[in-house]
């Protein structure tokens, strides 16, 4: 009995192609995708985009410079920066993921760290990352610079090299050898005096809420929009398309209604997010919110075109489902609501340019972090317009297609 | 209503209709007429046109030729189209909604402004006898109580034309009683019905003509009564039916009788030109007789014997 069952079960799976795809399909992409963005966090894929600005122009700088121009795990930002505002505006701007300021000579011991990595809030995670490549290159490839840094924290230790002061030394070595790093050594010793990070944090609040407020946002537009476009389907099963196809109202109208509806749902939906996040976090919307509103209108609209455009062409509400499960995951994954971008491979970023995520966020981060105006924002603003329209007018031809194909 | 729609012309006029599908004629040089007040049943099995006529006539699958007129206007023409009341074989309405709310949103897309949508749905309640369910949840109606909602969201523009796609499927006899009542008031209104129907009873019982849609063409087309006794003048059908198999002598004895003589079958029918006189002779003597008798039944032949009739000819096995 058991087995009569078991084969109904295999029968249905291995004749239900969407089911099939869900199955063994969806996760092993998933999988894939999730593998390529993290063992480039963790390996040499990840490549940062770095802008670099050297005031110094010392041999050691340039040196420095041409070591991280020729390190395979960061792309150098080709654009034209002369000083430390128009580095500061590159990574305001999102135009590069961190900026490297070097200001002084990497053996002067002025007291500030010659070198200054600018990172922003929403990318904080990109600043020690790029202190660390510089503090390895510097290390592998220039030791001279490493050892003369090292003198006066060797002096600072050990308060000369006198006899007694070097038995000091010894002992302190010893210990940072057994791991009992002596804090106030750790702190003038390590990447203090070389590196300093300056994270930049326009709006105040927390970067990670905001990113994710428009990352998750976006998600659950689509999410939402999938499944009240199916409804599409249920009128055209249940032969209400049919009567208003000979009414005065026509087909399109259920579309274009559906459109409206799914966009002001969304509206709503996305306004809930931000709402918690500005009560609970602090991200700033509310100053913002005329372009806000644009971007939610225009996100929204993109969801709801591609929701309405994915029911429009399924014939059953089952394989409705089941596309727009594995579209939403796929999008969601690749165009940052799950993960940041700039912590993918550049070939997966450059993929994320395909979905409506990557806009969307883009959008919401420009306007809560960049202080951006409108002109700024268009370019972010237009691919998600244009995915709304073509949604729209894609659902309306493939409607109509159905109630000929019955 | 449109004005345009004189008397002169007839609702729904098809004029040499063909189409085709994937290159395969579905439909073949059909003609038919429906002329206000009437309605017109149409009858054939599964898959022989039925739902493209319709669609057809609803202007959602081009004719390769032929011509189709609603009041006398080419059926594409959105006016033309807005003549039309259509019936679904579904149940078309929101489930989440009540019956009136359904009729107020059904004729809001038909067109009619506040006012007249109001005095819509007191026309279509009135019409389609609703009055006491109308503000149940479409879901929690019974399939009688759900198919007369259906029916109702289809009139609230006042059609000409009102096409029903078997609107008795599911429902019990009560019910589909019911709702006959409903379309032959309707009719009594001058709104020309289309019925599409597998259902005999209710096309013998409805229809002031009948046409029989057989691998795509309609014929024969006429009132049920006169086609009948074309085919069939006087004659009754004789049903035997049997409790057991028949022996030989009991098949030889049925076959004398003019029954069919087939060993197997429980149930014979024979045509007979009998009279009341004679029909008591023949069912005495077959109770006389060895035969093993569940009953024995006279009946006028109906439109379901006419139906077979005319596929047995078609495609004689």
């Amino acid at each position: 009995m058991i087995a009569a069952l078991l084969k109904v079960m295999i029968l249905g799976l291995v004749r239900d192609r969407g089911a099939l795809a869900m199955t063994f399909l969806l996760p092993p992409l998933i999988f894939m995708i999730f593998a390529a963005i993290f063992s480039g966090v963790s390996g040499d894929e990840m490549r940062l985009k770095i802008a670099i600005v050297d005031k110094a122009q010392t041999d050691e700088s340039v040196q420095l410079v041409t070591a991280l121009r020729e390190e395979p795990s960061l792309r150098v930002y080709g654009g034209r920066l002369n000083d430390e505002d128009s580095l500061r505006r590159a990574v305001a701007l999102g135009e590069v993921d961190v900026g490297l300021y070097i200001r002084s000579s990497l053996t002067s011991d002025t007291g500030t760290a010659p070198i200054l990595i600018v990172a922003d809030a929403g990318r904080a995670m990109a600043g020690p990352i790029l202190s660390g490549h510089v503090q390895r290159l510097i290390a592998r490839k220039m030791p001279g610079v490493t050892l003369h840094r090292l003198v006066p924290t060797i002096e600072t230790l050990s308060g000369g090299l006198t006899g007694a002061q070097r038995v000091r030394l010894d002992a302190s070595i010893q210990a940072m050898n057994q791991g009992k790093e002596n804090a106030a050594a750790e702190e003038e010793s390590s990447e203090g005096p070389l590196v300093a990070i300056d994270t930049l944090d326009i709006r105040g609040g927390n970067s990670a809420v905001s990113y994710y407020a428009g990352a998750i946002a976006i998600l659950f537009l689509l999410l939402s929009a999938m499944q009240g476009a199916a409804t599409l389907i249920e009128e055209r099963n249940s032969g209400i398309v049919d009567r208003l196809a000979v009414g005065s109202a026509g087909v399109d109208v259920v579309v274009i209604a559906k459109f409206l509806f799914l966009t002001l749902q969304g509206m709503f939906q996305v306004g809930l997010i931000f709402l918690l996040a500005w009560l609970i976090y602090s991200v700033s919307f509310p100053g913002h919110f005329g372009l806000w509103l644009l971007t939610t209108v225009l996100a929204a609209a993109a969801a709801s075109g591609l929701g309405l455009s994915v029911a429009a062409a399924c014939a059953t509400k089952q394989q409705a489902n089941t596309i727009s499960g594995f579209l939403v995951l796929i999008i969601s994954a690749v165009g940052g609501s799950m993960v940041p971008r700039f912590m993918m491979p550049p070939w997966l970023q450059d993929i994320g340019w395909y979905t409506p995520n990557a806009w969307a966020i883009e959008a919401y981060q420009g306007l809560l972090w960049r202080d951006a105006d409108l002109q700024a924002l268009l370019p972010s603003m237009w691919p998600l317009a244009l995915v709304g329209i073509v949604g729209l007018l894609a659902a309306l031809a493939l409607s109509r297609h159905r109630l000929k194909l019955g | 209503m449109d004005a345009s729609v004189g008397e002169s012309h007839p609702v729904l006029s098809v004029d040499q209709l063909n189409v085709n599908y994937r290159g395969r004629p579905v439909l073949k040089n059909l003609d038919l007429t429906i002329d206000p007040g009437e309605i017109f049943g149409l009858l054939g099995p599964n898959g022989a046109g039925k739902t493209t006529l319709i669609r057809t006539i609803c202007a959602r699958i081009k004719p390769a030729s032929g011509k189709i007129l609603i009041g006398g206007k080419e059926h594409s023409q959105r006016q033309a189209l807005r003549q039309i009341g259509l019936v679904p074989q579904e149940i078309a309405l929101y489930p989440h909604m009540t019956a009136r709310e359904n009729l107020m949103v059904f004729a809001r897309l038909a067109g009619l402004s506040h006012a007249q949508a109001l005095d819509a749905l007191d026309y279509a309640i009135e019409a389609c006898k609703l009055t006491y369910q109308v503000d149940d949840y479409v879901h929690t109606l019974s399939g009688g109580w759900k198919r007369r909602a259906n029916l109702a969201a289809a009139i609230l523009h006042r059609p000409t034309l009102l096409i029903l796609d078997e609107p008795t499927v599911g429902v019990d006899i009560d019910a589909r009683n019911a709702l006959n009542g409903v379309i032959k008031d309707l009719s009594a209104d001058r709104l020309a019905v289309l019925l599409a129907t597998h259902d005999m009873d209710q096309a013998e019982t409805l229809c002031g003509s009948v046409g029989f849609l057989h691998d795509g063409a309609l014929a024969p087309v006429g009132n049920p009564a006169q086609l009948l006794h074309t085919a069939y003048g006087e004659r009754q059908e004789v049903l035997v039916r049997l409790r057991e198999p028949a022996s030989p002598e009991v098949c030889k004895m049925l076959s004398d009788l003019g029954f069919s003589n087939d060993r197997n079958k429980l149930e014979r029918r024979q045509l007979l030109k009998i009279t009341a006189a004679q029909q008591t002779r023949l069912t005495k003597m077959l109770e006389a007789s060895p035969l093993r008798i569940r009953e024995i039944r006279f009946r006028k032949p109906g439109l379901d014997l006419l139906f077979l009739k005319i596929k047995n000819e078609q495609h004689p096995t």
